[in-house]
């Protein structure tokens, strides 16, 4: 059988970095083919150059037919209907009036042809995550691709959507499009698809049939040797620390309703649910960059991972010691007079870069410069190097490889053993249910169910974040 | 690149630039660029005179341009220092008239006028940014306006000088005027007043809890937010002390060279002061070499003019032309950047 996308030989540099060094992939009608790495492996770069968007150095890209790509990120215009985004720039048309009665039902019969339950005429702001997601797949899905490229399709998914999703997947492969999945969630490799080729530094270091592997197995591909394992969970003393009751802020569907919860010292709760449930507004509450009402009662001080470590957390063209310092310069003990501390700033940046592992050439090079995982550790070490009562990581490991990952869940878990109380809210169902000790699953800003570590139930609480019970 | 050769080549790359820059002008303008250039600098350096009219060029340039460092390092783009030296020039002016105190003290007290004058023109419109979300862009280049106006109606009514020919006040006293720093030229003791306020700005910025704060909100403002930066009041206040340096210039220009406020005090100085700052890439020290590269652009310009026949407006083109390949620079730097994975 011929191959629907062929790469051979394709070699791409960046100033500095070489991203992809003499790949080989064939995607092959009906094939469901998975492609993972660590961050910086090169997925992107090959993945941007299957479908056409990057020029490779050497090499060559052969496609039979058209190849479509759905980002990681939505590219989708909010305020514009379903059948206009999915038909944009291809829109039927009668003289020079566009033909909405015809995009409609194109639309309808695209999305009846897949499996897919679409209105055509709502606006895509009001639509869940999982829906646009599927208007992002129509899109594509009406240019007939013989090849499809699907980069991280899942991240933002509930555990139900990520299901109806790859049903849909499953079908179009079955029609015979060829599908790459580009992902760092494992169990979906194993569960859906047929190959798996594993990327490092570059270069493909594995490929295999996903019958003959094993999640373990790609993972030590991935990272070249044996993944990391988070750091014991210790017995500890549990203290009052945060207390929160009848809490409401925010507005629209990110609106807190009533919230409450307890976290102590000692202990790691995590916040489950499906990204768009209101975690972003109950973090600025409890960080009280919002107004709300209710109660929030804390004892000692706090410290936060922001979300987005790029926008909220790092100054981007300030170096490690200057960033090592952010939130932590009015403390008293940063400065000497008038003046910042600057010896005890350098002191404390090494300390971070020491225990959290921040690998950069020196203490005075730009965060910019610093991989996405050295910047999220960097972030970590300095919300946990003056020993805070509370710590509220948000999506602590978000986009970073699993060495890295593995290492901010570690010293999250070592803070948790020593004593400090830590707010996890996390969209990776799996990380929650590894650290946490308790379980809070968050729908539409409230509280739609608890669980203790010996009673966590994946599926129910996949279900409560799906918004069933 | 490393930082080193970073600061280095921001400056001096904008040194070249002015120079071909020129060059081409005065080819344009039919005069040999080795003859317009000798015009020049003799012009602005060629004796006691003329070194004293370029450096008292330079302290006018020198006020603005530290006062809108600070703001735009807190990424607030004052474009209103015009207006702010006048009004720190009127409220200096108007008191210096009226005063009856010692020297000293009465100079001290005109300074101390001119920059609550500025400073309460650039407040106006950091409230209005910091309360009601305005753009300080609009709200300062406005201002200017409504200073001009101001001034010219208060010169031209109540404190209009018993003798003034035009929209003027009163003459100050000799006791108010700043003590000269080059005898037998215009050029005052305020230049020194400007060069320490430099450092001590760079010091601001570099070492305090203040200036670091500052920074954050300019560089990354939803970092410095969530950082426990108050971001509203780094606004008001950077808007604020960035007009009082403005009007301290404006109050050091009545007492130190004009010896009285009139309306006509400034060509420009607080616009010029934009490029100056941008040329002096935002650090207070390099601000201070750039202001005299214009201050000999201002004061030489007049003498290329009249020996190279060049004429003067050339200047004011190439100052345009300056701050427009240096937005252009600093775009083209952040787009090159972004390229990378």
């Amino acid at each position: 059988m011929d191959a629907s996308l062929s790469l051979r030989g394709i070699r791409k540099t960046f100033p500095g970095i070489l991203a992809v060094d003499g790949v080989d992939l064939d995607l092959y009608p009906g094939e469901i083919h998975a492609l993972v790495g660590e961050n910086g492996a090169g997925k992107s770069t090959l993945s941007a150059i299957a479908f056409g968007e990057m020029r490779p150095d050497e090499g060559t890209v052969t496609a039979r037919g058209t190849v479509g790509l759905v980002h990681q990120h939505f590219e989708l215009i909010g305020r514009l209907r379903v059948w206009q985004n999915v038909l944009l720039g291809r829109e039927p048309h009668r003289g020079w009036r566009i033909d909405e009665g015809a995009a409609r039902e194109r639309v309808l019969a695209i999305a009846q042809r897949n499996g897919l339950e679409i209105d055509p005429n709502a606006f895509v702001d009001s639509l869940p995550i999982g829906v646009q997601q599927r208007v992002e797949l129509l899109r594509e899905l009406d240019r007939d691709p013989t090849v499809l490229l699907l980069d991280e399709p899942t991240a933002a998914l509930a555990p139900a959507e990520i299901e109806s999703f790859f049903a849909t997947v499953v079908q179009l492969a079955a029609r015979g499009t060829a599908i790459m999945i580009v992902t760092h969630k494992l169990q979906e490799v194993i569960a859906y698809a047929k190959r798996v080729t594993v990327m490092r530094h570059g270069k493909v270091v594995e490929r295999v049939l996903t019958a003959q592997t094993s999640i373990d197995a790609i993972a030590r591909a991935m990272v070249g040797g044996a993944v990391p394992a988070v750091a014991a969970r210790a017995p500890t003393e549990l203290t009052p620390c945060l207390h929160v009751k009848d809490l409401c802020a925010g507005s629209g569907a990110t609106q807190l309703r009533d919230f409450f919860l307890d976290v102590r010292g000692g202990e790691i709760v995590g916040i489950a649910g499906v990204e768009g449930n209101g975690q972003s507004t109950l973090a600025d509450a409890l960080a009280g960059l919002i107004e709300y009402t209710g109660i929030i009662e804390r004892s000692g001080t706090m410290s936060s991972i922001p979300q987005d470590r790029q926008r909220e957390g790092l100054v981007m063209n300030w170096s490690l010691v200057e960033n090592a310092l952010l939130g932590r310069q009015h403390r008293k003990a940063a400065r000497r007079g008038p003046e910042l501390d600057r010896m005890r700033a350098r002191a404390d940046t090494q300390a971070i870069r020491e225990r959290f592992d921040v690998r950069a050439a020196n203490l005075d090079v730009a965060v910019r410069t610093l991989s996405g995982g050295n910047q999220q550790k960097l972030v970590v070490g300095r919300a946990l190097i003056d020993t805070p009562a509370f710590v509220l990581a948000y999506n602590p490991t978000r986009g970073v490889d699993v060495g890295a990952a593995a290492l901010v869940q570690s010293r999250l878990m070592e803070a948790r053993n020593s004593g400090i109380a830590v707010l996890l809210i996390s969209f990776e169902l799996d990380e929650i249910l590894t650290l946490a000790d308790h379980v809070i699953v968050m729908y539409r800003g409230a509280v739609l169910g608890s669980f203790d570590r010996d009673a966590f139930d994946r599926a129910a609480i996949g279900r409560l974040m799906a918004g069933s019970s | 690149m490393n930082r080193y050769t970073r600061a280095f080549a921001g400056p001096l790359g904008a040194i070249a630039l002015i120079v071909v820059l020129m060059s081409l002008a005065m080819i344009v303008a039919g005069t040999s660029p080795i003859d317009g250039f000798t015009a020049l600098f003799v012009g602005a350096l060629g004796g006691r005179n003329e070194i004293g009219e370029t450096l008292v060029a330079t302290t006018a340039l020198l006020f603005p341009a530290l006062g809108i460092c600070l703001a735009f390092r807190a990424g607030l783009f004052n474009i209103g220092a015009e207006g702010q030296l006048l009004v720190g020039a009127l409220c200096a002016g108007a008191l210096g008239a009226a005063l009856t105190v010692p020297g000293p003290l009465g100079i001290f007290l005109m300074l101390v006028a001119g920059a609550i004058g500025g400073g309460m023109w650039g407040a106006i419109a950091g409230w209005m940014k910091a309360r009601f979300g305005a753009n300080e862009i609009i709200a300062t280049l406005m201002l200017n306006f409504v200073a001009a106006a101001f001034a010219l109606e208060l010169v031209s009514g109540p404190l209009r000088g018993p003798l003034a020919a035009g929209a003027e006040t009163a003459w100050l006293e000799p006791k108010y005027w700043l003590p000269a720093l080059l005898p037998g030229t215009r050029l005052s003791i305020a230049l020194l007043f400007a060069l320490a306020l430099a450092v001590l700005l760079q010091w601001v910025l570099a070492r305090t809890v203040f200036g670091y704060d500052l920074r954050a909100s300019g560089e990354a403002p939803e970092a410095a937010r969530r950082s426990g930066i108050n971001l509203g009041r780094i606004t008001w206040l950077a808007l604020t002390l960035s007009g009082a340096i403005a009007g301290v210039g404006g109050a050091t220009i009545v007492s130190g060279e004009l010896h009285r406020f009139n309306t006509q005090l400034s060509p420009g100085y607080g616009f010029t002061a934009i490029a100056v700052a941008l040329v002096g890439d935002l650090q207070p020290l390099w601000i201070c070499l750039a202001a005299f590269g214009f201050g000999i652009l201002e004061s030489g310009g007049l003498a290329m003019q009249a020996s190279a026949q060049v004429p003067k407006d050339a200047i004011h083109v190439i100052e345009g032309l300056i701050i427009f390949v240096l937005a252009a620079r600093r775009y083209v730097a952040t787009r090159v950047e972004g390229t990378l994975p």
